[in-house]
């Protein structure tokens, strides 16, 4: 789904010149659950940007479902990323001034869905991620493990091929974290690829395979299960 | 998708209640000031529009040349209109003249004065669109003996507007009402409120054995008392009608001799009337221009301060904006959400400001002297609230949604500021726009005081304090002499002194039939004439530079006293006194020459003036008194007065001060409406100051929590917050300087006497605004400072 080749990514100053990414290159196929780990300032996140549309980069191929998009402007990263990508993040990042029900639903917004179907698909989400009775609570009204429970409903009501998580469970108790983990895991089993950034080597062991990064590349590659099935 | 909009709109509004109320106070008050004043200047411009054939209607004035200098008088002779009837291009023609200002019951118990009565012919209605009420258009004033009454006056004198068939008393005759008018609309040049027939008028003078050998009004050339107005047809050119009329004129009265002046009669659309003078004059419609300059500039101002806090507070926005880009928004999206946002708050801002400007309105027709009215069922008004709301919306919701709706998804990512360095200039420029219009209009309106306390204590060449004058009817003025003895043996009268002038401070009479020795034939001297008794000087305290007064005696038939520029202007060399000139009829010397005074508003210079005694000593009474027994005075007058009046001519007085203060009404109007409108410039611009203040206390809470941790005392973060804005202040007073100082200028060049702009003025007014910005600052400033540093590093 996802194939990298020599991927670049350089940050220039005035005085400096910092190489986030050096020659990179994977692929994760549909339907993989992979975690990338690295020590803070290894690449981790840039590389995570790049895959999410959120960057460009200064070099290299990067095939999106065999489509060349390293070369994409803005609004092109744009569309294919509403349709194709869902977020989360350690931070949970919802909008305060929405409800629940509301930051869910935002996503379809934006994808002009139709407000019947858009109520089925929310609370279909909300369901999913067992956070139907917090509907109408504001985002400071709820625990941390809630708040990610809403913000990955929110990052698959738009049924995404492809869900990026960063650090999703950084901010959490190892309680939350655990349900946070064991829903990503659910979705990867429904279909959904999964590119998680991580500090933890417990989460990371929900993984198919494990990319450890050091100064803007690759060292290693670990593979700790098989897919069980191969999406076409 | 809408829905969506709103309610974040909504919730944004109600989580940032301060700003919001900051912002919506600023726009509905910058709203609410910008509507008022626009709502005077559609006034402006809206005079006698109500004529439906105003594009064609036109009033006549008389351009001649006296001294290369053109005189320009805005009545033209009679006769004009019985040779504008050979003109092609007209249409029609009216002649108005002013009769009186006292109209009586027939049995001549009650009178009414203040009014404005004149004398038309009966084409009147032809050409205005005055409405009739009670009559027939055609033929509304049937008879020399008809009348027609402004509905508001009928009801006045009858209680009732069933008037037609009674009868009014004016001038001892009696005039049946044949029509009743709906009151003339406040936006008309001409006013007027009793019509009487011209052929009245016309009679009269027949009967009065006319002018020498002019017998009828249709022919006296000599008489410039009438007000005319042509209606052309709508294919003449004016300027050809105008010239045509000028040269029948001139062929008319070749009779005279070769000595007439050709007079130029020229046409000044009625649309123009009420702001350009028919000397050319554009000072009215300059000030109109001006205060829809300033109608701009405070919109402008408000639309800043939005502009300002929403695009300084974008950094609290940054994460809605990554997150929202990241699950699907597009760029433009978000541009309508924030567009939206803002006319929310618009649309509150406008809700406000209407109520204020309804709450407001009185107040604001007192200070601006005018009777305006907002009415949201008015198209006009609700055209005028329209195109004021859309403009200040678009100014100032495009820039902050297309700068938020830029952000980069990624900032919320890297968790940086990327946004807010790049805005900060933009803001800097946008602050000290606000602090320079503020800083112009505090100028202007400082000028502008001192230039009215100039007038007020200007020396005039004479003493103008406690004197006031009282016009007794004809048949009164006959026992002046008893009279004035009278009222010499009260304590409280200091002199009396008699006139024709009926306002001294204003003379309106004039001539140019004077001739001295040496006279060039092409000198056509214009001179002011003023016919009193011997203590009219004296009473006045004017002072002579040369010879003395006159006697009061039949001798002084033939005396004249003049002024400085008089002599001047008619080149004569000293001593003066003994010289000869004509004066109309009669040939005589000059007895005394006085100091200049000012006899006229002081928009104009010093002119020529003659005093003389030929024609009897006028039916004016002027009596100095003083503060303290001014009332004594005037009931001592009054007693006179009522001893020898038969007329029923109400007793009425004019204190000289007062009526010079009059004559400076529309610049005294000027100048409050220019004070409020600055005072409410800087308001608003200091509530955007305070809200930038503030977000700037709250985003430097940390480094003011540092500093304090290594030692800052509460003054050094007090300059910390306050030195950027101030400087931006500065930085404004002196763009704005040059530019308040040359637009004064030119205001200033509207007065013959005026004062100066002194370097004083600017540096009160950059005072002034530093002092009220740093108010506005520091209270913020000072709060943030006097803050606990280890709570305030917390927040981090």
């Amino acid at each position: 789904m996802i194939k990298i080749t020599n991927l670049e990514k350089i940050y220039r100053t005035d005085l400096v010149e910092t190489v986030a990414l050096n020659k990179m290159s994977f692929d994760v196929r549909k339907g993989e659950f992979v975690a990338i780990m690295g020590p803070s300032g290894c690449g981790k996140s840039t590389l995570l940007n790049i895959l999410g549309l959120l960057d460009d980069c200064n070099g290299g191929s990067f095939l999106f479902d065999g489509i060349e998009v390293a070369k994409f402007n803005e609004q092109k990263r744009a569309d294919l990323r509403k349709k194709n990508i869902g977020f989360v993040f350690q931070s949970f990042n919802l909008i305060d001034e929405l409800t629940t029900y509301e930051n869910v639903e935002l996503p379809l917004i934006y994808n002009n869905v139709k407000a019947a179907d858009r109520k089925v698909l929310v609370e279909e989400a909300l369901d999913k991620m067992q956070i139907m009775h917090r509907r109408n609570h504001y985002p400071q009204q709820l625990s941390g493990g809630q708040q990610q429970r809403v913000a990955v409903a929110r990052a698959v009501v738009n049924n995404p091929k492809l869900i990026l998580a960063d650090e999703p469970t950084g901010n959490l108790d190892s309680h939350n974290g655990n349900e946070v983990m064991d829903m990503l895991t659910t979705l990867n089993g429904q279909g959904t690829t999964i590119i998680m950034v991580t500090h933890s080597e417990h989460d990371a062991q929900y993984a198919h395979r494990i990319i450890r990064m050091l100064d803007g590349e690759k060292v290693t590659e670990n593979i700790l299960r098989e897919l069980d099935y191969v999406h076409n | 998708m809408w829905k969506h909009y709103l309610k974040t709109a909504w919730r944004s509004l109600k989580v940032n209640r301060f700003y919001s109320a900051l912002n919506i106070a600023g726009l509905a008050i910058g709203l609410a000031t910008g509507i008022m004043l626009l709502l005077w200047v559609q006034n402006e411009f809206s005079y006698d529009k109500f004529n439906k054939q105003y594009r064609n209607i036109y009033q006549l004035s008389a351009h001649f040349t006296s001294n290369g200098k053109e005189i320009v008088w805005g009545n033209v002779p009679g006769p004009l209109s019985v040779i504008a009837k050979n003109i092609p291009g007209i249409q029609s023609m009216v002649r108005i003249a002013y009769a009186g200002d006292v109209l009586a019951t027939q049995d001549e118990t009650k009178t009414f004065d203040n009014n404005a009565i004149v004398y038309a012919d009966s084409s009147l209605l032809t050409i205005f669109d005055f409405e009739l009420i009670k009559g027939n258009k055609k033929n509304f004033l049937p008879n020399p003996y008809s009348v027609a009454l402004s509905q508001t006056i009928a009801k006045k004198i009858f209680g009732t507007d069933d008037v037609i068939g009674k009868i009014v008393r004016f001038d001892k005759d009696n005039f049946t009402i044949t029509s009743v008018f709906k009151s003339i609309p406040k936006n008309s040049s001409i006013a007027m409120n009793v019509i009487l027939p011209m052929a009245y008028r016309g009679k009269k003078f027949t009967e009065n054995g006319g002018n020498g050998n002019w017998k009828t009004i249709d022919e006296d050339m000599g008489d410039y008392s009438f007000y005319d107005y042509v209606l052309l047809y709508p294919n003449a050119n004016p300027k050809v009608v105008s010239k045509q009329l000028s040269d029948a004129y001139f062929n008319a009265r070749k009779g005279e001799g070769n000595n007439v002046q050709k007079t130029d009669f020229k046409f000044e659309n009625l649309a123009d009337v009420h702001l350009i003078g028919n000397d050319g004059d554009i000072s009215g419609l300059r000030m109109v221009e001006i205060m829809m300059l300033v109608s701009i500039l405070i919109l402008i101002i408000a639309s800043i301060n939005y502009v300002n806090l929403s695009t300084a507070r974008s950094l609290m926005r940054l994460k809605e904006v990554s997150v929202k880009k990241i699950i699907g928004a597009s760029k433009w999206q978000l541009f309508f959400q924030f567009i939206l946002e803002t006319f929310v708050l618009f649309a509150i801002a406008s809700v406000i400001s209407i109520g204020l400007i309804f709450v407001l309105m009185p107040l604001y027709n007192n200070i601006s002297g005018k009777e305006l009215s907002f009415s949201l069922l008015d198209i006009h008004t609700l055209g005028m609230l329209f195109i004021v709301v859309l403009g200040a919306l678009l100014s100032s919701s495009i820039y902050p949604a297309l700068l938020l709706s830029s952000f980069q998804p990624l900032a919320i990512m890297r968790g940086t500021k990327i946004a807010g360095f790049k805005t900060a200039t933009f803001r800097k420029v946008l602050v000290v726009l606000q602090f320079a219009i503020s800083f112009a209009l505090l100028v202007s309106t400082i000028i502008m005081s001192n230039q009215m306390r100039y007038m007020r204590n200007k020396d005039l060449g004479y003493n103008k304090s406690y004197v006031f004058s009282v016009s007794f009817p004809d048949e009164a003025s006959q026992h002046f002499d008893a009279i004035k003895t009278e009222l010499q043996k009260t304590h409280s009268i200091l002199s009396t002194g008699t006139s024709d002038a009926y306002d001294i401070s204003n003379v309106g009479s004039s001539t140019s039939d004077i001739n001295w020795q040496g006279k060039s034939a092409n000198d056509n001297l214009i001179i002011a004439q003023v016919t009193m008794d011997k203590d009219f000087i004296s009473t006045m305290k004017y002072r002579f530079i040369e010879g003395g007064n006159f006697s009061g005696t039949p001798a002084d038939s033939n005396k004249f006293v003049l002024n400085e520029t008089a002599v001047k202007a008619m080149d004569l060399k000293p001593p003066y006194v003994g010289q000869q000139i004509s004066f109309h009829a009669d040939t005589g010397n000059i007895i005394g020459v006085l100091k200049d005074f000012n006899f006229r508003p002081l928009t104009e210079a010093i002119s020529p003036i003659i005093f003389f005694t030929a024609w009897g000593r006028g039916n004016m009474l002027y009596v100095r008194t003083t503060g303290a027994e001014a009332q004594n005075a005037i009931a001592a007058v009054e007693k006179e007065y009522k001893k020898y009046n038969t007329s029923k001519t109400p007793f009425s007085y004019n204190f000289l001060d007062k009526s010079f203060e009059a004559h400076y009404q529309s610049q005294q109007r000027t100048s409050a409406l220019f004070t409020t409108f600055a005072a409410i410039a800087i308001f608003i611009s200091c509530l955007g100051l305070f809200g930038l203040a503030t977000y700037t206390a709250q985003v430097k809470t940390k480094e003011i929590g540092i500093r304090k941790v290594l030692g800052a005392s509460v003054g050094n973060i007090v300059q910390l917050i306050s030195k950027d804005f101030l400087k931006l202040v500065i930085i404004a007073v002196v763009i704005a300087t040059p530019l308040a100082y040359w637009a004064m200028h030119k205001w200033l060049q509207g007065f013959a006497y005026k004062t100066s702009i002194g370097i004083f003025t600017f540096i009160i007014a950059a005072v002034i605004v530093m002092l009220i910005a740093f108010a506005t600052i520091g209270f913020k400033a000072f709060k943030a400072a006097r803050a606990n540093p280890v709570k305030s590093l917390k927040t981090e």
